[in-house]
């Protein structure tokens, strides 16, 4: 049945593909905006391009994860989930991994290029990959969680992202204080294993979280 | 077979401060056909959705074998499927598809009987087109046709005969005389009366505010 | 709903009217008193002059935003696990109140500061983390705002307000360490005015006094708070008949 479940969200996401390239280009998009306004001046780049490339991380995970249940909720496929006496908690754990993998994985692919384009050294940019590894996954998470709470609000967009991201901070700190420990020259571990942690609290427990917020927000 | 009882116990439902009905009372057994009834607005879908345990109640109980719904662990929903007004369809899969990924949300659903319910239901043909090329009829029977693959025992249906032609509602109502001869219980919120030829089918007649 | 539900919400309603009647004149005195306590006994601090005597606002604001949200917090908790009603109305009616003293910390927070740092704003890590809370009570607001059915924004709320106290403590231990990372120990004064009693007994006065304001507050916003939800009730048009 696994297989069956992986299959179908396969599907959903190649039968869209804007769905897979929309936020990488978004991404790209937002990121090149920065020179722009800012001057390519290499020296101050040097010093803002880990936030940029945070700063633009959230912005497409928002995006992604904002109305994340909504068709499902026009569709009724939510009372499905609800109405279920299968392990529902399974669907939406494949459905957050599979958010995470299409919106996020592909930025993560061209993270060497993006160091590229702003030449931020090797080390720098492998620490940067590794914290937005670990870090989206969790920024995703919060996101459906928001999106779940909002659920049938849709026509507020901008109400999802004002709740979630307070709860984004923590992440955002870790990850931006451990790409400043390595371009200093200092022990960035502790910020991954803190990051790490976050991931491995928040995975596990979301999808049992999202069906009980579900079954709440059903009838906002 | 072991015996079912589904009951509603003094039910009241209050929406944005408004009561929408209350002291609601009825109880399902075996082979009962269960029609509830009323104009728009009456509490219909919000009956039929607590009786899920999709909303709460605010006074009263619903009783599934002498016990409150709420105090079931999670094997609530292992007898019970339920068949929104909303077709529960996803416009990116086949029609195929949609009740195989449907089917994995019932414990009970027999992925082989797919096609057999799909021709029941006459959507045979319809079975790789996508959702969003077919009609709302034809949306509808997908829906529907999860009753033939899931072997659930209690029926709870919101709307069902909605878009549906003649020669639809009277496969329909074959299917539901099938399911009361072998014990099941429907229980059906509807505008359209399709029971006129049926036995031993309870009314419930849910007035505005009352 | 049983009967002690609704008598609950009665009870409350038709006993509370004089309590917080009163209770207002008597929070007035209070704080004229502990004002006053601040301003002119408590002694001058060698370090900061009189400058710091905007703690007696700023610290027990600062107290009591966060233990407004835990009051929240859990009270949305009980409200959702156990279904009381009352609990459901102090909980959403917690979040004005809380972001009111949140912004009446970050206000005083700010005024010290002109002084102290010369700059009315630092990204320390309490006025950093204050400013924070002052979003999640923002995000508590925002969302029961837009969900019509009220009885339902509530359920929805308290959830968001027990996952924001359980994400509190790590967007505090987040700010502490990132501030640690960039301010260096320049900001450890900041409430450390040499603690002689003299000058922390008006402190633990204005703690309480700003207690029973929340409480003389909470009193009427849930008073208020009832009378939206049961206005259409047959008691409460009695009631207001009389």
């Amino acid at each position: 049945m696994i297989n069956m479940l992986v299959k179908k969200e396969l599907a959903l996401y190649f039968r869209n593909l804007n769905n897979i390239f929309l936020p990488l280009v978004f991404f790209f998009l937002i990121i090149s905006i920065f020179p722009l306004v800012l001057g390519p001046e290499k020296n101050l780049f040097d010093k803002i391009i880990p936030g940029i490339i945070w700063i633009t991380a959230i912005l497409t995970t928002i995006l992604t994860s904002n109305n994340f249940f909504k068709d499902d909720f026009n569709n009724g496929i939510i009372e499905i989930y609800l109405t279920s006496d299968m392990s529902v908690e399974l669907v939406l754990f494949l459905k957050i991994i599979s958010c995470w993998f299409f919106t996020c994985f592909p930025i993560l692919i061209f993270i060497p290029l993006v160091s590229l384009l702003f030449s931020i050294p090797f080390q720098n940019s492998m620490v940067i990959l590794l914290t937005l590894f670990i870090g989206t996954p969790v920024l995703i998470s919060i996101g459906i969680f928001g999106s779940a709470l909002t659920l049938g609000l849709a026509k507020n967009n901008i109400l999802t992202p004002v709740i979630i991201i307070p709860f984004y901070i923590p992440v955002l700190i870790f990850s931006a204080s451990a790409i400043e420990a390595v371009s200093t020259g200092l022990p960035f571990e502790m910020q991954i294993y803190i990051l790490a942690a976050l991931l491995i609290l928040v995975l596990p427990i979301m999808p049992y979280l999202l069906k009980y917020t579900l079954g709440l927000s059903i009838n906002n | 077979m072991k015996s079912t009882e589904i009951s509603v116990n003094s039910a009241t439902c209050y929406k944005n401060n408004n009561l929408i009905f209350s002291d609601v009372s009825i109880s399902y057994n075996d082979g009962d056909i269960g029609i509830i009834m009323g104009p728009n607005g009456c509490g219909k879908t919000t009956l039929i959705r607590s009786i899920c345990g999709i909303q709460a109640l605010d006074e009263g109980q619903i009783l599934l074998d002498k016990i409150d719904i709420k105090n079931h662990n999670n094997n609530y929903m292992d007898k019970i499927i339920y068949i929104g007004h909303k077709n529960s369809l996803n416009n990116d899969f086949s029609v195929y598809e949609n009740l195989e990924y449907l089917s994995a949300f019932d414990s009970s659903s027999k992925i082989n009987k797919i096609n057999e319910a799909m021709k029941y239901f006459d959507i045979y043909k319809y079975r790789n087109y996508m959702v969003s090329e077919i009609s709302e009829g034809n949306k509808k029977k997908v829906s529907l046709a999860r009753l033939l693959i899931s072997q659930k025992k209690v029926w709870i249906l919101d709307e069902p005969l909605s878009y549906l032609d003649d020669t639809a509602v009277n496969i329909f109502t074959n299917l539901v005389l099938n399911h009361q001869k072998k014990g099941g219980i429907t229980i059906a919120s509807t505008h359209y009366d399709f029971s006129k030829n049926i036995n031993n089918v309870k009314y419930l007649n849910m007035d505005p505010g009352r | 709903m049983n009967i002690s539900k609704i008598a609950n919400l009665k009870f409350f309603y038709t006993n509370t009217r004089k309590i917080s009647y009163y209770m207002s004149f008597f929070v007035m005195i209070l704080f004229i008193i502990g004002i006053y306590w601040g301003l002119f006994i408590a002694p001058e601090d060698y370090l900061q002059g009189d400058s710091y005597r905007i703690m007696y606002m700023h610290v027990p604001a600062a107290w009591l935003s966060l233990q407004t949200y835990m009051v929240m917090a859990i009270t949305g908790f009980i409200a959702l696990v156990w279904k009381i009603k009352i609990m459901e109305i102090i909980s959403i009616q917690c979040a004005p109140i809380g972001a009111l003293f949140t912004i009446i910390a970050l206000v005083t927070g700010m005024v010290w500061g002109k002084p102290t740092w010369g700059t009315y704003w630092v990204w320390d890590a309490r006025l950093t983390s204050e400013l924070i809370l002052l979003f999640l009570y923002i995000g508590v607001m925002v969302l029961y705002a837009s969900i019509n059915d009220k009885r339902q924004a509530v359920k929805i709320t308290s959830l968001l307000a027990i996952i924001g106290l359980i994400n509190i403590p790590i967007i505090h231990y987040s700010v502490e360490w990132w501030n640690t990372l960039h301010q260096g120990p320049t900001v450890t004064k900041f409430d450390k005015p040499s603690a002689h009693t003299t000058m922390l007994y008006p402190l633990l006065y204005m703690f309480i006094v700003f207690n029973i304001y929340f409480i003389t507050v909470i009193i009427k916003r849930v008073r208020l708070g009832i009378y939206a939800r049961e206005k259409n009730s047959k008691w409460m048009e009695e009631y207001t008949d009389d």
